[in-house]
């Protein structure tokens, strides 16, 4: 346990920018420390916070109303690799890519791979329900999760589920997943693990023009094709890229896109070629295709080094999760230039586009600027609701957007998602001040939005 | 069940919520129905209503390139089929009682065929709902997007809740395009291990077949059935790997078989069966010695499994003691492997004596039980169907 000022400010920030000081840290070493520890704060009325690796982009793991932080740091382990039943069972302190790394020799990996998956966790994918590039063809983190054990605010042991696909009932895990740690923590994770594809090709195409590069992503999905992940990226964010990571990436272009498709080996050249096909026709200047897998990785060390890489344009930056149905890439995207000129901040723009999700990084170079930051970012996120999407695709809602929550959804939708906290977390101290607007922090925007 | 119950059909979402506020507040128990085809699942006890979803219908939405589609709850299933076919598109669902079956109904019961293999389940493929609830209000869930993590996943919660907690009136799904290619595979094996061993072989590789069945009726006969659904290279391929792990695991191929044809049946199985159907979700490399005693059961009839997913179906057919105990024999039995079950089906003079649900003491049963409290504090729907009671 750390209690001294020192400690504390080290768990008073994650990877957004909200920040808040814990009155103290656990970490513990087992699901019974975490019973142990969740009783005394039942007994006591203090809110618990479970901590991955700080790598949340929403708040999720700041402390907003005091309390314990729990860090995961020391639950850590690959409990199984079970090749058999194509399953792990993991603690939810084990690094993303570590479960990847341990299971290849297996012809075996774990789908959800986050731009941050050297450091994130599994814990974290879990609250998050965290996806990544390649989650377009095979799903987010909820899709590869059959077993749970969680231990709720009142420091109740429940396991959920365990290697085998259904349970009878309510799915309770693909309730619990997501819920960003407001409805108890996770101490054992079952996921499961996906064959390896036999190969991939990996293409970048580079368009003079964001729309351009935009439209050919509804052209190629309309033509039938729906490739394993399709990547977009403007010119400010790979000038940020080049700088950091060389990854060969065009510096005269409007956008690119890094699209690939894998699987069997068979077909998967037909399906290149029908891709770079369209995009010539779209008005595509450069296309390359990897020849060999270290090319790939060079092609994927651009997107994935993408977010570090902004350093090289701004001190800071923050970035918004907005979902748009991908039809509506071409004028969202026009408005995000929009909000960019008329604030007067740059926005680099880094995204899923085969699903619709957008990053744009807002970027700013200190504090004082945070009010019209925040101010462009919820214009974009207000355009990507008006647009029919969803204020978050994969980074959550967390102390960020709750406020923001009303946009999305009425009164009585949220009752109900209530109705799912209160069966949990009567209590309410499972990470509060999360996801639902709070009457203190949100009276301000409350007031912005009916002004 | 002497007195009928009022049948009552709202014309939408509203409609629905305010029927439903009336009935809890008087509490009336309501019986949530689409076509009615899956009144075989869980306890039916008489109600003093039944909603009925077949007047919300029709597509709400569809924008092709989106990949996804929104539907009215009663809206058959073969009618939203049909539309997206003109668009040369689908959600890959193909569900027992695909022809009547409403959308709303495939969803409360979690329905799902063989194509899970490839493509995932119902939990997978829905994106959005909107609900009417008890209270008289209108929830709304997810959205028309198909990357969504803004609030809590009401959508999973709803599938295969099987009406207890409102009404889905309204539900997106994530579409795809129509795959070029189509082939069979088929192969016999004179043991099921085997049969599931070349099964387990196809499933390791990176083929994703579209399904991959075992099924067997008995005398020692088991069946693997291979469905390639793709761009034709990978298809042929798929086939090629099926060919190779039969072969390896002692099976004969069959000659000349329509396989979409012969899956047909055996995904119908919930609907069809006669006997006792057991359904158990097993973990996968517990298939095998699952079916091993499943065959030798006196009144074994059929046995089908996903063998991808490792959903397993038993049918039982003998006298009614000796159901009784094979039903309980399977349900423990999934229950050791690691896995769950239930009775998804048994003849009306058995439902007394056989409990869908078994001893219903599934782990996490107490919160599945303050979910229903929170959202039908009444307890006026569908009482009996699901596993809270």
């Amino acid at each position: 346990m750390l209690g001294t000022h020192e400690d504390l400010i080290n768990y008073e920030y994650d990877g957004a920018v909200d920040t808040a000081t814990p009155d103290a840290v656990v970490l513990p070493t087992d699901t019974a420390d975490v019973a142990k520890l969740a009783r005394f704060c039942h007994e006591h009325g203090v809110p618990i916070v479970p901590r991955g690796a700080g790598t949340g982009l929403s708040g999720g793991a700041i402390p907003v109303e005091g309390g314990v932080v729990v860090s995961f740091a020391r639950m850590a382990r690959i409990l199984e690799i079970d090749v058999a039943n194509r399953r792990a069972v993991v603690q939810p302190g084990l690094i993303n890519l570590h479960l990847s790394t341990a299971a290849a020799p297996h012809g075996l990996y774990f789908v959800p791979d986050p731009s941050s998956q050297k450091a994130c966790t599994l814990g974290g994918n879990v609250a998050e329900n965290s996806g990544g590039p390649h989650t377009l063809a095979y799903g987010v983190t909820t899709n590869h999760v059959t077993g749970l054990e969680i231990v709720l605010s009142d420091g109740t042991i429940v396991r959920l589920g365990g290697k085998a696909e259904d349970v009878e009932g309510y799915d309770l895990i693909g309730t619990f997943v997501g819920s960003e740690g407001t409805l108890g923590l996770v101490t054992e994770i079952t996921v499961k693990l996906t064959p390896l594809p036999e190969d991939k090709r990996t293409i970048l195409a580079a368009f003079p023009t964001m729309d351009q590069a935009s439209t050919t992503v509804s052209e190629i999905i309309a033509n039938g094709i729906v490739p394993a992940a399709i990547e977009l990226m403007d010119n400010l964010a790979t000038q940020a890229v080049e700088a950091a990571v060389g990854a060969g990436y065009p510096l005269d272009a409007g956008g690119i896109l890094l699209l690939e498709v894998d699987g069997l080996r068979d077909g998967l050249d037909e399906a290149a070629e029908r891709i770079e096909r369209i995009c010539r026709e779209q008005g595509a200047t450069t296309l390359r295709r990897a020849r060999t897998a270290l090319e790939r990785d060079k092609l994927w060390a651009g997107r994935k080094g993408a977010f570090a890489a902004m350093g090289r344009l701004a001190p800071a930056y923050y970035v918004q999760d907005g979902v748009i149905p991908r039809t509506r890439l071409p004028d969202v995207l026009r408005t995000v230039e929009a909000v960019s000129k008329r604030h007067g901040v740059r926005i680099a723009n880094v995204f899923h586009a085969g699903d619709g999700n957008l990053h744009p990084l807002v970027l700013f170079s200190d504090l004082s600027e945070l009010p019209r930051v925040h101010e462009a970012g919820l214009e974009i996120l207000t355009a990507c609701v008006e647009a029919g999407g969803s204020l978050t695709g994969e980074h959550g809602v967390g102390m960020e957007k709750n406020c923001y929550m009303p946009l999305q959804f009425g009164a009585d939708d949220l009752a109900a998602m209530r109705r799912v906290k209160h069966a949990f977390d009567p209590q309410g101290l499972a990470n509060p001040g999360k996801i639902f607007p709070t009457p203190g922090r949100c009276r301000e925007f409350q007031l912005h939005a009916t002004r | 069940m002497t007195v009928a119950a009022d049948v009552l059909r709202p014309n939408n979402a509203g409609d629905a919520a305010e029927m439903l506020r009336a009935s809890s507040e008087s509490r009336r128990r309501v019986r949530v129905r689409g076509a009615g085809t899956k009144d075989y699942l869980g306890d039916l006890l008489p109600t003093d209503a039944v909603i009925e979803t077949t007047a919300m219908r029709g597509i709400v939405a569809h924008v092709p390139a989106d990949l996804t589609i929104t539907v009215a709850a009663g809206t058959p299933f073969a009618e939203m089929r049909d539309a997206l076919a003109r668009a040369g598109q689908f959600v890959p669902l193909d569900p027992p009682h695909g022809d009547r079956a409403t959308i709303g109904g495939i969803v409360a019961a979690n329905s799902t065929g063989f194509w899970r293999a490839r493509y995932g389940g119902v939990r997978d493929l829905l994106i959005g709902t909107t609900t009417a609830l008890t209270d008289g209000t209108v929830a709304h869930a997810g959205g028309r997007v198909v990357k969504n993590v803004s609030g809590y996943d009401l959508d999973k919660l709803l599938v295969g809740s099987l009406g207890t907690l409102g009404v889905i009136t309204e539900c997106t799904f994530k579409v795809l395009p129509l795959p070029s290619a189509t082939e069979g595979f088929e192969a016999t094996f004179g043991r099921g291990q085997d049969a599931f061993a070349a099964a387990d072989t196809i499933a390791r590789t990176p083929a994703r077949p579209a399904a991959l069945v075992v099924d067997s009726g008995g005398r020692g006969s088991w069946r693997l059935l291979v469905l390639a659904r793709g761009d034709p290279a990978a298809v042929r391929r798929t086939i090629a790997i099926a060919g190779e792990a039969a072969h390896a695991n002692g099976g004969s191929r069959a000659k000349d078989t329509d396989v979409d044809s012969a899956l047909a049946p055996l995904r119908e199985l919930p609907a069809t069966a006669n006997g006792v159907l057991v359904r158990a979700s097993l973990p996968i490399a517990a298939q095998s010695a699952f079916a091993d005693i499943a065959a030798r059961l006196a009144g074994f009839r059929h046995l089908v499994a996903d063998a991808a997913s490792a959903i397993v179906r038993v049918e039982i057919d003998s006298d009614e003691e000796s159901d009784i105990a094979a039903a309980d024999e399977l349900l423990a039995g999934a229950r050791v492997c690691g896995g769950s079950a239930r009775v998804e089906r048994r003849p009306p003079e058995l439902r007394e004596r056989v409990a869908a649900w078994g001893d219903g003491d599934e782990p996490g049963l107490f919160l599945m039980r303050r979910i229903k409290d929170e959202f039908d504090p009444n307890g006026i729907l569908e009482p009996g169907r699901g596993i809270v009671r």
